[in-house]
């Protein structure tokens, strides 16, 4: 079909890059902002604006919080049909109980499984989940949403197309083909290593836009590789889904038999029994990992068969000071207090599974680290979208000349997922510090205006595409480059409004999470008007006839 | 003990400097920075011995500040991060990385 194993993959890279690269971006993009999820959750959550704390006392604290919870409508809601008759109206029978918190958290997530009565999956499990203020045990406001933990973290791995996990099974499939676009993108490189610092701004857009390309592509090869790997790993049970489909009665025999070895009950006794103090099984916990020269805090308390005989409570370290996500679990008879088990060594198999997940998660302290992870999310944003803008630009000129609308319709998909997702995000932010805290389903609101956004930016481009026509460039670029900008300022201004957080306020006392927050929306503002910028004097020059190369050079010249 | 920040500050230093001297010993880059054709074959052998030392050198001072499995993840980072720097002080600057490898006035 091809003349060469290079021609070969180029066309691959071309063609899977292009159509995954729309989806390539979101995730880069989301991930990006997910490094920072819960800086952005303290933004958009004011009353959440408080320094993060060490895991609550569960008895006096998270015990009651717990008994209080009950799932709520969206919840029952997924019930539907799932179910032999009617629901009742208070789930009893709690399956488990769960806290948990890092240490870059001041509310402590909390979730509660009940068991459902008359399902048809006798596994049937449905939850509650709140974030609560750990020093008095308050619920925060339902119907407001964690903008970065609830809504650009999943946005980053699930699209938010739930319906059987079709968003995680398109992140996937185009994680893998992302592999396979690096492994064809280095094959198709000639000159990697003498180009490898190559940035040849002066040239054609078509050439300075592949320079780009390429030196976002190989400086950060090890980022964008181990991400997409470690992507694929994290969600490996979902994407070989054999524990659960043809190997059910294996994994339930696999469980058992780990149950009796690991003398963690599996199943409820069936006899109501009242809980010991889960604060000492704590301090027993935090006890046995100090001897193992491993003192930390707790990341994740959880109680399996709550009420019942069998209860068990399980203690997790919080996994701050390393890369792998480890628990160093110790586990504990709930009714009695006493020891039941404390986690083993890993073996190596598992080592390297927690290395490549935590990799990827990062629950670890590492601010650094942290910016770095940025830099990389931001750097394959831009290896995406210099991609788009070599196709277009390879192929405009002789669309034009076809009258095909081919590099048209892939210009402004590239507008929509580049600028436009831009516009949503930022949409979706001022909307988050517009609408009124007393509103009830607020979270809603936000979702509905940032979709709204994105649609709005989609039309917007698609109805400027017209300059492609003409071999120019769609204007909805410089547009929507000026909506960001303002987007972005307004965000920052309504939140020193709203709230008296403004950036002299939370600099001056150091609250990062909100000051962070708003210098990244400055620069956004910043780089966005700077490119509004080059773009407007670009269409001019084209419009006058002066090549936008000899306009650069000039520019250069008297620079 | 040295302060992890101080560490980490050199080691991001050392990935800028040893990218900044592999680049010097490109015939091209060389021109960029020096407005002369090439720098002589020794040389260039002594800047790209240079730019790996200096790369070595953080990922030293990476496994200095943090546990090895995170140390190799900031490398990596630092790594990309010191050459887009350097691509991008060629692309705008490139009269800065002179400060790298200056060459005395008679030579030009």
């Amino acid at each position: 079909m091809f003349q060469n194993f290079r021609l070969s993959m180029a066309w691959l890279h071309t063609w899977f890059g292009l159509v995954l690269g729309f989806v390539l971006m979101v995730v880069f993009f989301f991930g990006s902002l997910s490094v920072f999820d819960r800086e952005i959750d303290r933004w958009a959550i004011p009353s959440s604006r408080f320094a993060p704390q060490p895991m609550p006392s569960f008895d006096t604290i998270l015990k009651p919080a717990f008994e209080r919870m009950q799932p709520d409508k969206d919840a029952i809601a997924l019930l539907d049909g799932r179910v032999d008759g009617p629901l009742p109206e208070r789930f009893e029978v709690v399956r488990s109980w769960g806290a948990y918190t890092t240490h870059r958290d001041p509310v402590v997530s909390v979730f509660a499984g009940f068991e459902v009565p008359r399902a048809k999956d006798p596994d049937e499990t449905v939850f509650a989940s709140h974030a609560l203020d750990p020093r008095t045990g308050a619920v925060l406001p339902q119907g407001q949403l964690r903008v970065g933990s609830e809504f650009f973290y999943p946005l980053h791995y699930s699209l938010h197309l739930k319906w059987k996990d079709l968003g995680t099974w398109i992140v996937g499939f185009s994680a893998l083909m992302m592999l396979a676009a690096l492994v064809s993108g280095v094959v198709m490189h000639r000159k990697i290593f003498r180009e490898f610092f190559t940035f040849r701004r002066h040239k054609t857009v078509q050439r300075s836009a592949l320079d780009l390309h390429n030196l976002t592509g190989v400086v950060a090869l090890p980022f964008h590789f181990f991400f997409a790997f470690t992507g694929l790993v994290i969600f490996a049970g979902i994407y070989f889904p054999v524990a659960h489909t043809q190997l059910h009665a294996l994994h339930e025999l696999h469980e058992r038999v780990e149950a009796r070895e690991t003398g963690l009950p599996h199943e409820r006794a069936g006899v109501a029994a009242p809980m010991a103090s889960v604060d000492a099984m704590v301090a027993q916990a935090q006890r046995r990992w100090q001897a193992k020269g491993m003192a930390g805090d707790v990341g994740f308390v959880y109680v399996s068969h709550v009420g019942d005989a069998n209860a068990y409570v399980s203690v997790y370290r919080a996994g701050t000071d390393r890369v792998a996500l480890t628990g160093e679990g110790v586990h504990f008879k709930a009714t009695t207090g006493e020891l039941l088990r404390e986690d083993p060594p890993r073996s190596a198999v598992d080592s390297v599974n927690e290395f490549l997940t935590g990799l990827h998660l990062q629950h670890f302290r590492h601010w650094l680290l942290r910016w770095l992870y940025v830099l990389g999310g931001l750097l394959g944003c831009v290896c995406i979208a210099t991609g788009f803008l070599f196709f277009v630009e390879k192929r405009k000129q002789q669309h034009a000349k076809a009258g095909s609308a081919g590099s048209r319709v892939v210009d402004a998909l590239a507008v929509t997922t580049v600028t436009g997702m831009l516009v949503a995000t930022m949409a979706m932010l001022v909307a988050n510090r517009l609408l009124p805290e007393s509103l009830a389903d607020k979270g809603d609101w936000e979702r509905t205006v940032f979709w709204s956004a994105w649609g709005l930016a989609m039309l917007h481009a698609f109805a400027r595409g017209g300059a492609l026509a003409r071999a120019r460039m769609n204007p909805a670029w410089r547009e929507q480059c000026g909506l960001i900008a303002a987007g972005a300022v307004t965000a920052v201004v309504a939140n020193a409004v709203t709230t008296g957080d403004h950036l002299g306020r939370t600099l001056a006392a150091g609250y990062w999470p909100v000051a962070g927050v708003d210098l990244s929306l400055l620069a956004t503002a910043a780089v966005a008007i700077l490119a509004a910028g080059r773009l407007g004097r670009r269409a001019k020059a084209t419009a006058t006839g002066h090549s936008p190369a000899v306009l650069a050079t000039a520019e250069a010249r008297h620079g | 003990m040295v302060e992890p920040t101080w560490l980490l500050t050199g080691a991001a230093v050392s990935a800028v400097l040893g990218f900044g001297w592999l680049a010097l010993a490109m015939d091209t880059h060389w021109e960029q920075v020096h407005g002369d054709a090439a720098p002589p074959p020794s040389l260039a052998r002594a800047l790209r011995l240079a730019g790996a030392l200096a790369l070595a050198a953080s990922l030293g001072l990476c496994l200095g500040a943090d546990h090895p499995t995170m140390a190799v993840l900031v490398w990596l980072m630092l790594l990309a991060g010191g050459a887009v720097a350097i691509a991008a002080t060629l692309s705008w600057q490139p009269r800065w990385l002179r400060a790298l490898w200056p060459r005395r006035v008679a030579a030009q």
